[in-house]
């Protein structure tokens, strides 16, 4: 039985992000203009990758925060796009804080707003829904690799945590594998789960045991200091 | 625009340098010019009010008491003068009007250029906080600044200046509110005049967001502030690690309080993560130099608290409001007669709107000594923001009672003939973000009023219970569940922490049925009985003394 949630923070620190990012966005560096170029080139390598760096997103959204001609609107599109991946973590509206003001009425990031909505409020089918039924959200996350089954480890991941079992018909829904009974098998069988009489068992976690319990107060030895002091006055 | 890049880049290629400021200085030459015809005039009005009026005798005694003992570095000394005898003075003659400007009380200093520029610093404040500043205050009260930290960090070697740390505390707030004022003024062309707006457009640079963090990085840079917190925590050797400029006292707390203004700047720019990586060094305890003086003690956990509020880690903002709010309650007594009692008092009431905000989205139990407050000032709009969409207004208008005042960096684009017209406000931007994620938990408390009553129940029969269907009461359980896990710190860094429940509530779904689990909190009665305890010795001791 694992004691620790499903869910994870993005890493402050990804095991793969080069050195000279790191010291970049360590110090004074990452105010520079003229470093805007490398932070954009790690993001193509993170699109590319399947990789995610959140800490260093951010930071060429805060050059474009402060010099507002260096703004290239197709880098912030993919910089939400990566940030759909990691939801139910903050991340998206980390991103959307540091735009400026009037930004969110932009046609596209308009449309990624959408489908955050959807996928923080656990509304699958209307997620794939909007995404499908018009090719601009395609275009929108064409560039990250790798993005439907991305987003199909965020709904798994908050399925894992509500269900011990669940129909494999709805479970088919949410992911979007309707007329693909191949690819959803071994997608599921490729997360851990087993499919027995079109029902889908998820194996006990941290999330999904419900368990009962009494929380039982803990004296520390610092609260009882001043007891024992009296103590030594008697 | 060409001149716009130039500008920036130059501030950067200096930041490593730390000369900044004096170029800055240059470039504000300009300014002098614009202002020299308005300016002149105004000192003409000043002079005949100054000869009309003269500086009354006590005040002129107490700028040359006061010069003294900043020559003599009497700390001790100058903290009187300044937390109470400027106060007093400032009540007594200068309520409704500024303090006399600087060229005026020169011949009384021997025209003591660095007494001069901390004097002003107290003037512009004291016009800011008092009085309405005009735009010629607001330029030449950041030319000050930049008089003031050129003086400190570009001087030959270390200066010998000496202020209490109070003091040094309110310099750099006051430096950011400043900044923050000006950003906030800048972005309201429509109510300017046609010099106003010239004035502003000519001098970009002037309280720029490049040259506020220049400052800040400057002075964390110069005391090497960084490295002495590794030493303390770390253990090594101090002296080393201090250098000759950080083993000065006004250095070493000069850098300590930029890393707290830091801290607050990021959280006005809406970056919540780099906000809180200032902090990286520093470890929320009481035993933490901010904690000396209170200002910077509630400052810290009020944007420390916010930050982790627009993180949606409620359960470490609810842990760093209760914690400051608990201090203020216990101390009380000894800041009601503080200049900054008010200010205190007024953060403390908005992390009451904070905290009320935080239990809404994460029931909490709190602490003894904040709780009543809490329902007193808050109750109502606790219950209203638990009734679903009708409570999302009193959300929003705790929010905007309580947010700090957003900045808009870079100000309107004067090209843009639009742009006179329109009004930039931030903090609109931030609510409604902040907003978009309250209106995913509306349902939350309704859910969990049912939740509570059963043990196990159908999907079917809980749908039909809230009139919803039962595809939407799934939705809406997959959110509790996601709701009630956060990131939570445990130790190290105040950005680290892991996903752990943080709910007394929860369930989980055997296909289309809903199993419940409720933890429930033991009696303690060993804080109970630790209370009485203590309530009986106080009490006994209170006989001897009268025995």
């Amino acid at each position: 039985m694992n004691n620790k949630s499903l869910l994870t923070p993005s890493p402050l620190i990804p095991p793969f992000r080069p050195e000279i990012i790191q010291s970049l966005i360590d110090g004074v560096d990452r105010y520079n203009p003229d470093n805007v170029s490398i932070l954009e080139e790690y993001l193509g390598t993170q699109l590319q990758n399947e990789e995610y760096d959140l800490m260093a997103n951010l930071a060429i959204l805060k050059l474009y925060q402060f010099n507002p001609h260096l703004v290239n609107d197709l880098v912030i599109n993919n910089i939400l796009v990566k940030a759909l991946t990691a939801i139910p973590n903050p991340d998206f509206n980390l991103c959307l804080y540091l735009l400026q003001e009037g930004a969110l009425n932009d046609e596209s990031i308009a449309k990624l707003i959408l489908l955050q909505q959807s996928l923080e409020e656990a509304r699958y089918q209307e997620f794939w829904e909007t995404y499908e039924k018009d090719d601009a959200y395609r275009e929108l996350t064409s560039e990250a690799i790798g993005f439907d089954t991305a987003i199909r480890k965020v709904i798994l991941t908050a399925i894992c945590m509500a269900y011990q079992s669940i129909s494999a018909d709805l479970l088919r829904l949410y992911l979007n594998f309707v007329n693909d009974d191949d690819g959803f098998e071994a997608f599921i069988q490729s997360r851990g789960l087993t499919i027995k009489d079109s029902v889908v068992i998820i194996p006990t976690n941290y999330d999904n045991e419900a368990k009962p319990t009494v929380i039982r107060e803990n004296i520390k030895f610092e609260q009882l200091t001043k007891v024992i002091g009296y103590s030594n006055e008697l | 625009m060409e001149e716009y890049h130039e500008g920036y880049e130059e501030e950067i290629d200096l930041a490593e340098e730390i000369d900044l400021l004096t170029n800055n200085n240059d470039d504000y030459a300009g300014v002098e010019e614009d202002l020299d015809e308005e300016g002149q005039m105004q000192l003409l009005i000043l002079q005949q009010q100054q000869y009309a009026q003269e500086i009354p005798e006590v005040v002129k005694n107490f700028i040359i008491y006061f010069h003294r003992n900043i020559l003599e570095n009497n700390v001790y000394e100058l903290h009187g003068i300044y937390e109470n005898s400027f106060n007093r003075l400032t009540e007594k003659f200068y309520g409704k009007t500024p303090w006399p400007e600087a060229d005026y009380i020169a011949p009384l200093v021997n025209d003591d250029q660095v007494f001069l520029t901390l004097y002003r610093e107290l003037y512009y404040r004291h016009i800011y906080s008092k009085l309405t500043p005009a735009i010629e205050h607001r330029f030449h009260s950041y030319e000050n600044y930049c008089d003031l930290f050129n003086f400190i960090l570009n001087s030959d070697g270390p200066v010998s200046l000496e202020l209490p740390n109070q003091w040094l505390w309110d310099i750099i707030d006051e430096f950011i509110y400043q900044f923050q004022s000006f950003c906030n003024y800048r972005s309201r062309l429509k109510t300017k005049t046609e010099e106003e707006i010239a004035l502003l457009r000519d001098n970009i640079q002037v309280w720029s967001c490049y040259s506020v963090l220049n400052v800040l990085y400057s002075l964390i840079t110069k005391s090497r502030i960084t490295e002495q917190l590794l030493v303390s925590k770390h253990g090594g050797d101090m002296i080393e690690a201090a250098g000759e400029y950080g083993s000065r006292p006004l250095y070493k707390m000069l850098g300590y309080f930029s890393i707290i203004g830091l801290l607050r700047v990021h959280c006005l720019l809406g970056d919540y993560t780099l906000a809180l990586k200032m902090m990286d060094n520093i470890e929320l305890s009481k035993k933490a130099l901010f904690a000396r003086v209170t200002a910077c003690h509630v400052t810290t956990y009020y944007y420390v608290g916010f930050a982790y509020m627009m993180m949606r880690r409620y359960a470490d903002a609810i842990k760093a409001f209760s914690h400051i709010l608990v201090f203020i309650a216990r101390t009380k007594m000894y800041h009601t007669r503080s200049y900054q009692f008010d200010q205190i008092n007024k953060k403390g009431d908005q992390m009451y709107a904070l905290l009320t905000i935080c239990i809404a989205l994460c029931p909490t139990r709190l602490d003894e000594n904040i709780h009543p407050h809490l329902r007193e000032k808050y109750g109502e709009h606790l219950l209203k923001m638990q009734r679903g969409e009708e409570g999302l207004q009193t959300f929003e208008d705790l929010f905007l009672y309580a947010c700090p005042k957003f900045i808009s960096p870079n100000g309107p684009n004067f090209e843009d003939p639009n742009a006179l017209t329109q009004t930039i406000e931030p903090h609109h931007h931030h609510a409604k973000i902040f907003l978009s994620e309250v209106r995913h938990q509306l349902l939350i408390p309704t859910l969990r009023s049912y939740l509570k009553l059963y043990t196990t129940m159908g999907i079917d029969k809980l749908s039909a219970f809230l009139d919803i269907d039962a595809e939407t009461l799934r939705t809406q359980l997959l959110i509790v569940k996601q709701k009630s896990r956060q990131q939570k710190w445990t130790n190290g860094t105040l950005l680290e922490g892991e996903y752990v429940t943080t709910s007394d509530l929860d369930f989980c779904l055997k296909q289309d049925m809903i199993h419940i689990a409720e933890s429930k909190v033991g009696r303690r009665y060993g804080d109970w009985f630790l209370r009485h305890i203590n309530k009986f010795q106080d009490i006994i001791a209170g006989m001897d003394l009268r025995s």
